[in-house]
């Protein structure tokens, strides 16, 4: 056997473990740090001893977490809002993607270059004036608040024009002859094909709401609204060295836990639909 | 005199349909998006353009007073900190995104076994909301009890010195962010034709070479792309700061949006808040020209 055969058979392979290994571990470790320390009773954290495994298991974190936030119900708010922002996105989405790339009518490129323009402008110049609005109609602190502006969306339209500027017509042009009208052609041979666009924009959509913080922020005032992001930012209040509290890091591990793991988990099973709706749009919001 | 006009044949195509009624169909179509688009993008993005040359707070009747807003940045140091700041942040994490990004999915490209295990690994901290990452690096670094500091041996006071608290938040933000940088060059990579890499190696170019001479320059589009939302995204940090420092300790973690959020939402100073908001908007317009220009240059040259 050569040298270079011994490189590629088993020097090769040992370091690409090696390196894969360092790398899973640099990534995972905060969040196997934030779980392993949830799951400690108080004792066990306040100290420079590392133990990845914790020598008493407790939920006591957990039980004090959920006891004295409403996580449940920002957790559901987040639900709510996500996914009625999602269906709303996407059937305007798709509308009026397809019109963009399928119609032909007058103002039509113009009207897409403002649109994909306002990609440019920061949300913030855009949040002051939608919080004037919404104050004045006294809907701030309301699920409309949340859920409507994300319809305004332009990724999705961008994405939907792209995909559709890409089928073939025809289908389309049969169905046109059989004296099918232009929202029966949309309804029953367009979205039908679209499905990989639609999931991709589904998805996109659901992760930017969820995780969504500026605008709530500002936008809701009570727990009744709140949504996960902006319920967590509360457990700042347990900031090391600004509370005294001696519980407050494994409260505060506990609660990062219940809003992290959800998301980690769908994540890995929808892992394949996930990296491609990303890569596709390659945007966010 | 003006005759001619009216003499001149109408082209056929637009002669042939005599009086076709006006199609409505693609109008309805765009409708209910443009509704909202109008009323909770469009709208509130000029106005908010418009509220920069006013004096709107939450007291008083907002009046025009033109560039006075932009005037008083001069003698305003908390703007100059946020602003200086938010550059530093960026030329940071930036480039550290961009190269990590890129390193780990050329790795993980490889068809090797477990490479899914890896890709999963440094796309996961992503999906986290940033609530959340904040929550967890604030004690992650803290000074005596986290992680970083006992593995390093040290007792930097990460988050509570004015002079490492920008690098705490800017090291938590590479570890949530890379994952995406590195999902979007995979699909870059997928791009490149195998028959290339083939080609290289034939001619007997090792594996740094064909990285330069192959996979760089036909990443480019990608990586244009993956470095104009880098720097789009860098430039508006907040929920990080917000959660793990509020733009502390004194303003040296604070960024152009934080002071937005401060200015705006706090002390209800609309009209100066939107001014803030607006100069961010000049500096990624800015931004976006400059690098089009940069990239078509540098393409026309590759194709020359």
């Amino acid at each position: 056997m050569s040298f270079s055969d011994i490189r590629q058979r088993y020097l090769q392979p040992l370091i690409w473990y090696f390196l894969l290994a360092v790398l899973v571990i640099l990534m995972m470790a905060p969040i196997g740090w934030m779980i392993s320390t949830s799951l400690k009773p108080e004792t066990e954290i306040v100290t420079t001893e590392i133990n990845w495994i914790p020598q008493t298991f407790t939920l006591e974190n957990f039980e004090l977490a959920l006891d004295r936030y409403p996580i449940g119900r920002w957790m559901l708010n987040s639900v709510i809002v996500s996914v009625a922002a999602t269906v709303i996105t996407v059937f305007l989405d798709a509308l009026a993607g397809y019109a963009f790339a399928r119609m032909t009518f007058a103002g039509r490129n113009i009207l897409f270059f403002i649109i994909v323009s306002m990609l440019f402008i920061p949300i913030q110049i855009t949040v002051i004036p939608l919080f004037l609005v919404f104050s004045q109609l006294d809907l701030t602190d309301t699920y409309w608040a949340l859920i409507l502006p994300v319809g305004a969306n332009v990724t999705g339209v961008f994405l939907m024009r792209q995909f559709f500027l890409g089928i073939p017509g025809e289908l389309e042009d049969a169905a046109r002859v059989d004296g099918a009208t232009a929202l029966r052609i949309w309804w029953s041979v367009v979205i039908p094909l679209a499905r990989p666009a639609l999931t991709a924009v589904a998805i996109i959509t659901f992760l930017t709401t969820w995780n969504s913080f500026f605008w709530p922020l500002v936008a809701t005032r009570t727990d009744e609204v709140r949504t996960l992001p902006v319920g967590m930012a509360q457990f700042l209040s347990l900031r090391p060295g600004m509370a005294q509290n001696t519980q407050a890091l494994g409260l505060s591990m506990a609660g990062a836990v219940l809003a992290a793991l959800p998301p980690i988990i769908v994540f890995i099973f929808l892992q394949r639909n996930f990296i491609e709706g990303i890569s596709q749009t390659g945007l966010k919001g | 005199m003006r005759v001619l006009p009216r003499t001149r044949p109408v082209p056929a195509s637009v002669a042939a349909p005599p009086r076709r009624q006006f199609n409505w169909t693609p109008y309805l179509f765009i409708l209910p998006y443009l509704i909202f688009f109008v009323a909770f993008r469009f709208g509130p993005s000029i106005a908010g353009l418009g509220i920069a040359f006013t004096n709107w707070s939450a007291i008083g009747t907002p009046e025009w007073i033109g560039w006075r807003n932009f005037e008083v940045f001069g003698r305003d140091p908390r703007f100059q900190a946020a602003l200086e700041n938010t550059i530093v942040f960026t030329a940071i994490t930036v480039p550290l995104l961009i190269v990590l990004g890129l390193a780990f999915a050329t790795f993980l490209d490889q068809k090797r076994r477990g490479r899914d295990i890896g890709r999963v690994a440094v796309f996961v901290p992503y999906v986290v909301m940033s609530t959340v990452v904040g929550v967890l690096w604030t004690w992650l670094l803290d000074k005596d009890f986290g992680l970083v500091n006992v593995y390093l041996g040290r007792e930097i006071p990460w988050l509570v010195s004015q002079d490492v608290a920008l690098y705490g938040i800017i090291l938590a933000t590479v570890w949530w962010n890379v994952g995406y940088n590195m999902v979007l060059f995979l699909a870059g990579l997928q791009d490149i034709p195998a028959e290339l890499y083939e080609a290289a190696r034939i001619d007997g170019a090792n594996a740094w070479s064909q990285f330069t001479r192959v996979t760089l320059p036909l990443l480019a589009p990608t990586t244009f792309l993956v470095l104009l939302l880098t720097i789009i995204n860098s430039f508006q940090v907040f929920d990080l700061v917000f959660v793990m420092t509020a733009g502390g300790p004194g303003t040296s973690t604070l960024t152009l949006v934080q002071y937005v959020y401060t200015v705006g939402f706090q002390t209800r100073n609309f009209g100066y808040a939107s001014a803030v908001a607006v100069v961010l908007f000049i500096i990624l317009i800015g931004l976006a020209l400059i690098q089009t220009r940069l990239y078509r240059r540098g393409y026309s040259g590759v194709e020359a």
